[in-house]
């Protein structure tokens, strides 16, 4: 079996990696600007598809089959994001007799609309947020709107049909404001999915965001696992994930468990794929979404379960049965936490930070993984997501994970641009997450207390240093400057150089 | 070699005198550090303190890709550090406190514009002496002291590396 990878940065590397474990052959694609991409470099071979934007390659469905035709590849992993959850790629795959490596054509469409999908976890018994059932209709005139409105009650959330990643989302606490949250909701989905259409939703207060992973395979099975805790979140977006959740019981683990696979079950799900919900403080949960793809974070779950999610993704996509022992996908060895690292500077309100990386000296030792798509030498292009890997630490316990963690992103070095990586050490030292006290509100909350309280002060940089540290730094920055200008390691490597030629020639005039 | 480093918007005099083969007497605020510094790799730099018990710090140190500016990374944290800021910044007003060699570094990456003084030169502090391009903008290069031009290791039209050495005076 030959792999086409439909994706670039970390998870390409990820799933190359995954073929390269099994003995299978990777074929990668590549845009202009990604043709010394490390997924590039450690796949077997590799089609350039198109010019740097997007949307003229990693979106281009014609390249990318015709890329896999090329390579004589009989199978296509799409990865996340760009064209994973696109029902016509997947469609697109089967029609070129390539091998999709994901559910089918049929449920990514399903389940890629919002009210489709509540509709079927309905269907299956499963409680959904309250809200509208459909779409709202365009033509409906404003006083009907707002009736509809009072109806799911506030306060309330408007979201897109077809969308994701927090936009096209607004939350709306009055009435008032109801008509304006519509509006740019509407323009936002518009331009950000092709598709306009919202919905209401009630809003649930201080939120979880629980997460059941789930495989299933042709013949039937399907096989939920341990939850993941999501709602370490900075605008609707996650940043730090982690398995088992301390708000989920074993009885409750196993209650949406349960409801998760009955929802995949109706829409006879195959492949991998994550069923979220919202748990209240009372410890019910709302049916949110699915996801039809792997997930950033399913490292999580692999660590606390040793099940390798891309292996079965492969396995399940040859046919085979799924032979994963349902009690032990449920039952989490120690705890795993996943950091997202970002090109963005915490400092300048997560603003992206795209260029060259200088130097990279990931973390390593016991409990951590580092998935990463960049290396040193690589310049981070604009026309991308700003993900460069994910750090995961587990241990026996999640004092012991945070702890490690702390550990990993002080050893973890990015050069030449800034990264979040200071931003997470700080979070890490956070009473209420070391507590695990949080829910989806927590972080955008904590953030801007910070900002209120450091307009003032100097020290308000994630990267701050005692005044001891600012010592050493005054100190090493001098003493940098002091040995580039005596030429310490400039001589000495010309010094190398000269000797290595003069070793050269001897030989050469020996020869 | 005395340098002012600002960081945390702190203006400090830093002076460094060799003490043997890789270490350093090092004064900061009156306070003198016996420092045992060795490099690693092209940024890395582990220093070990002696006091009372020896400290072991390991920092990189990346020029910023603007004049006169570090970075200094620090156990996850990167800070931004200015050396000799005042001597070497455009308009900079120039100072003489410089001791030993000083090598005028590119501090960033860019293009050799204008070279302005020849091996065996004399120039004065604040002497313009090489002209960088880099981003659009042409950006004088100062000697930071009064001094001969022993080495100019570029010529016009020349691509550089940030960090790398232009020009030294003695």
């Amino acid at each position: 079996m030959k792999i086409l990878v439909a994706n670039r940065g970390e998870i390409a590397v990820r799933i190359i990696r995954a073929c390269r474990e099994m003995g299978l052959r990777s074929v990668a694609v590549y845009s202009d600007c990604d043709r010394a991409a490390r997924h590039v470099r450690e796949a077997d071979q590799a089609y350039h598809i198109g010019p740097s934007e997007a949307a003229r390659s990693y979106l281009r469905i014609d390249a990318l089959v015709d890329a896999a035709r090329r390579s004589g590849a009989d199978a296509v992993h799409p990865g996340y994001g760009f064209l994973a959850e696109n029902a016509g790629f997947a469609r697109a795959c089967r029609d070129a007799g390539l091998t999709f490596i994901g559910p089918s054509p049929e449920a990514i469409a399903t389940m890629g609309s919002k009210t489709a999908a509540r509709e079927a976890a309905v269907r299956a018994g499963v409680a959904v947020v309250p809200g509208t059932e459909r779409p709202l209709d365009e033509r409906v005139s404003d006083e009907e709107t707002a009736r509809i409105a009072a109806r799911v009650g506030y306060p309330l959330v408007v979201k897109a049909v077809s969308g994701g990643g927090g936009k096209g989302m607004r939350t709306v606490d009055r009435a008032a404001a109801l008509l304006g949250a519509i509006r740019s909701a509407r323009s936002e989905a518009g331009s950000a999915f092709g598709d306009s259409a919202v919905y209401l939703e009630r809003r649930i207060q201080r939120p979880r965001h629980i997460e059941i992973q789930l495989l299933g395979d042709e013949h039937g099975t399907i096989v939920p696992f341990v939850e993941r805790e999501c709602s370490i979140q900075r605008r609707h977006q996650k940043v730090v994930e982690e398995s088992p959740s301390l708000a989920v019981s074993g009885a409750l683990r196993r209650e949406m468990a349960a409801a998760a696979a009955a929802v995949a079950r109706a829409v006879g799900y195959t492949s991998a794929g994550t069923i979220e919900f919202l748990l209240d403080e009372a410890g019910g949960f709302y049916f949110l979404e699915m996801n039809t793809r792997l997930q950033v974070e399913h490292p999580v779950t692999e660590m606390v379960t040793s099940v390798d999610l891309v292996q079965w993704q492969i396995r399940i996509a040859r046919g085979e049965r799924l032979a994963v022992d349902p009690g032990r996908a449920l039952t989490p060895e120690g705890h795993a936490i996943e950091c997202r690292i970002y090109a963005e500077d915490p400092d300048q309100g997560f603003l992206p930070s795209p260029g060259l990386i200088r130097g990279l000296r990931p973390a390593g030792g016991p409990g951590v993984r580092d998935d990463s798509g960049v290396s040193a030498g690589y310049t981070v292009p604009v026309h991308y997501d700003s993900m460069i890997a994910k750090l995961i630490a587990w241990a026996p316990s999640r004092p012991d994970a945070v702890a490690r963690m702390a550990r990993a992103l002080g050893e973890y070095q990015v050069l030449g641009i800034p990264t979040t990586i200071p931003f997470f050490l700080w979070l890490m030292r956070q009473p209420a997450y070391g507590r695990g006290e949080y829910d989806t509100t927590y972080l955008d909350r904590l953030l801007a207390e910070r900002t209120a309280a450091g307009s003032a002060a100097s020290r308000s940089s994630f990267s701050a240093l005692s005044s001891a540290e600012e010592d050493v730094v005054a100190i090493g920055a001098a003493l940098d400057a002091c040995l580039r200008a005596s030429g310490g390691h400039g001589a000495q490597a010309a010094a190398d150089r000269g000797r290595w030629l003069q070793t050269a020639r001897r030989e050469a005039l020996r020869g | 070699m005395t340098f002012e480093i600002e960081l945390s918007g702190r203006l400090r005099r830093v002076s460094v005198e060799r003490a043997r083969p890789g270490c350093y007497r090092v004064t900061l605020d009156g306070a003198v550090h016996e420092v045992d510094a060795a490099r690693v790799g092209e940024f890395g730099l582990s220093l070990l303190f002696d006091g009372d018990a020896t400290t072991s710090r390991e920092l990189q140190v990346v020029p910023s890709g603007r004049i006169a500016e570090l970075l200094v990374r620090l156990e996850g944290r990167t800070v931004a550090v200015s050396v000799n800021a005042r001597r070497t910044g455009r308009g900079a007003r120039p100072e003489v406190h410089a001791d030993g060699e000083q090598q005028i570094t590119a501090p960033m990456p860019g293009r050799v514009v204008r070279v302005l003084a020849a091996e065996g030169d004399e120039v004065a502090a604040g002497q313009a002496v090489v002209v960088v391009e880099a981003m659009k903008m042409e950006n004088e290069l100062r000697s930071p002291k009064a001094g001969r031009v022993t080495r100019v290791a570029v010529t016009p039209g020349m691509s550089v590396e940030g960090g790398r050495v232009l020009i030294v005076i003695e």
